[in-house]
């Protein structure tokens, strides 16, 4: 639940959250469209925000509240730097068609979720790309990816929620202790859906088919 | 002979008195209470959004109510006289950063017992607006995808 409601943020919050959000979108499809051609890159981009859009819908209740999957690791591990522009749309569906989150908070929610999306997609690409893992190794990289993802989307939203007056520790604890059983459930999913996929298609995930030193 | 005519006397009017007792046990009593304005808070997926502060507006924006929700997520407030629209305010405790808003509106006929709560749209149904976001999804994929076939066969096609 790190997607915050209308009628919370003030003005500033919320317009900073729509600029940094516009901005970083706009240089990650710079990034990407010079090193790659994008519009290949669209449909996988449309798949991991279709899982994003419905994961969201997926709640487990958590002592008195309720928490639901964020897969926003996930999907800095599988899009990279593309993670950005695809949280993007996916809140966006979500603040319309769920009235999850708010439309007003489009812009800080992205920000919430993709930065440390674009972190987890960091912490699993490098050492991956460069020590030429092999499958295990590759599948508990992206697991630690997963999690932290969702934890840094937890202390984000805390952050930003600093402003409704409140003390970051006591928003943080509450928010990271419910979203515990997402950051493993997450962790598990994305090392075996990784573990998998450089298995079977690794070009998928942006890595060729002989990371493995064999 | 005198005296058993008044005791009969006495008898029937006696009779006459309690059966009339019996008569007025008939009358129709009308006890009025206006009922509570209920609401109920709930999270996506049905969890009860417990311990919220509720906040209810009256139709001119004053603050009315101020209250929490109990432990299935419900609250009731008595509705005031002359005003039929409020505008209901949950912000939940537990989970920082939530908040609902719901106008209650008791001329319409649209209100009352399984209302929206949440400010959650009921005007379509979950399943639709899955397909709606897929729907959405699948044709900038497929756009995508027709947009990188057409520059395909541009660049060898034509060659």
């Amino acid at each position: 639940m790190v997607h915050i409601s209308d009628g919370i943020l003030s003005t500033p919050i919320l317009s900073a959250g729509w600029a940094i959000s516009i901005v970083v979108m706009a240089a990650t499809i710079w990034w990407c469209e010079k090193r790659r051609d994008l519009s290949e890159e669209i449909p996988r981009l449309s798949v991991m925000t279709a899982a994003f859009f419905i994961a969201s819908l997926v709640h487990i209740p958590v002592g008195p509240t309720s928490v639901h999957f964020i897969l926003n690791g996930l999907m800095g591990v599988v899009l990279g730097v593309l993670a950005y522009p695809a949280i993007f749309i996916g809140v966006l569906l979500q603040a319309f068609l769920f009235q999850h989150g708010g439309v007003t908070t489009i812009g800080v929610n992205t920000l919430n979720m993709g930065i440390p999306a674009l972190i987890a997609g960091a912490i699993f690409r490098i050492p991956v790309g460069r020590l030429r893992l092999c499958e295990v190794s590759t599948g508990i990289v992206a697991a630690l990816a997963g999690g932290v993802g969702v934890l840094l989307a937890a202390l984000f939203a805390s952050l930003t929620l600093i402003v409704t007056g409140r003390q970051f520790f006591e928003i943080a604890g509450a928010l990271v202790v419910a979203h515990t059983p997402i950051i493993i459930i997450e962790a598990i999913v994305t090392g075996s859906i990784i573990s998998f996929l450089i298995k079977v298609k690794p070009e998928l995930i942006g890595l060729g088919r002989s990371q493995c030193e064999t | 002979m005198r005296r058993r005519l008044i005791y009969l006397i006495l008898v029937l009017l006696f009779l006459f008195l309690s059966s009339a007792g019996g008569v007025s046990a008939h009358r129709l009593h009308i006890h009025h209470q206006i009922g509570a304005i209920e609401i109920k808070a709930y999270y996506g997926g049905g969890t009860p959004c417990r311990d919220a502060n509720v906040t209810i507006y009256d139709d001119e924006g004053n603050l009315y109510m101020e209250g929490v929700t109990d432990e299935s997520g419900e609250f009731s407030f008595p509705p005031k006289i002359g005003v039929d629209e409020y505008r209901v305010v949950v912000e939940s405790t537990h989970m920082v950063g939530h908040r609902g808003e719901t106008t209650i509106n008791m001329s319409s006929s649209g209100g009352g017992g399984a209302g929206a709560a949440g400010g959650a749209g009921e005007e379509m149904p979950l399943y639709v607006r899955i397909a709606a976001g897929l729907g959405y999804l699948l044709a900038l994929g497929g756009a995508a995808a027709a947009y990188s076939g057409w520059k395909m066969k541009k660049r060898y096609g034509g060659g």
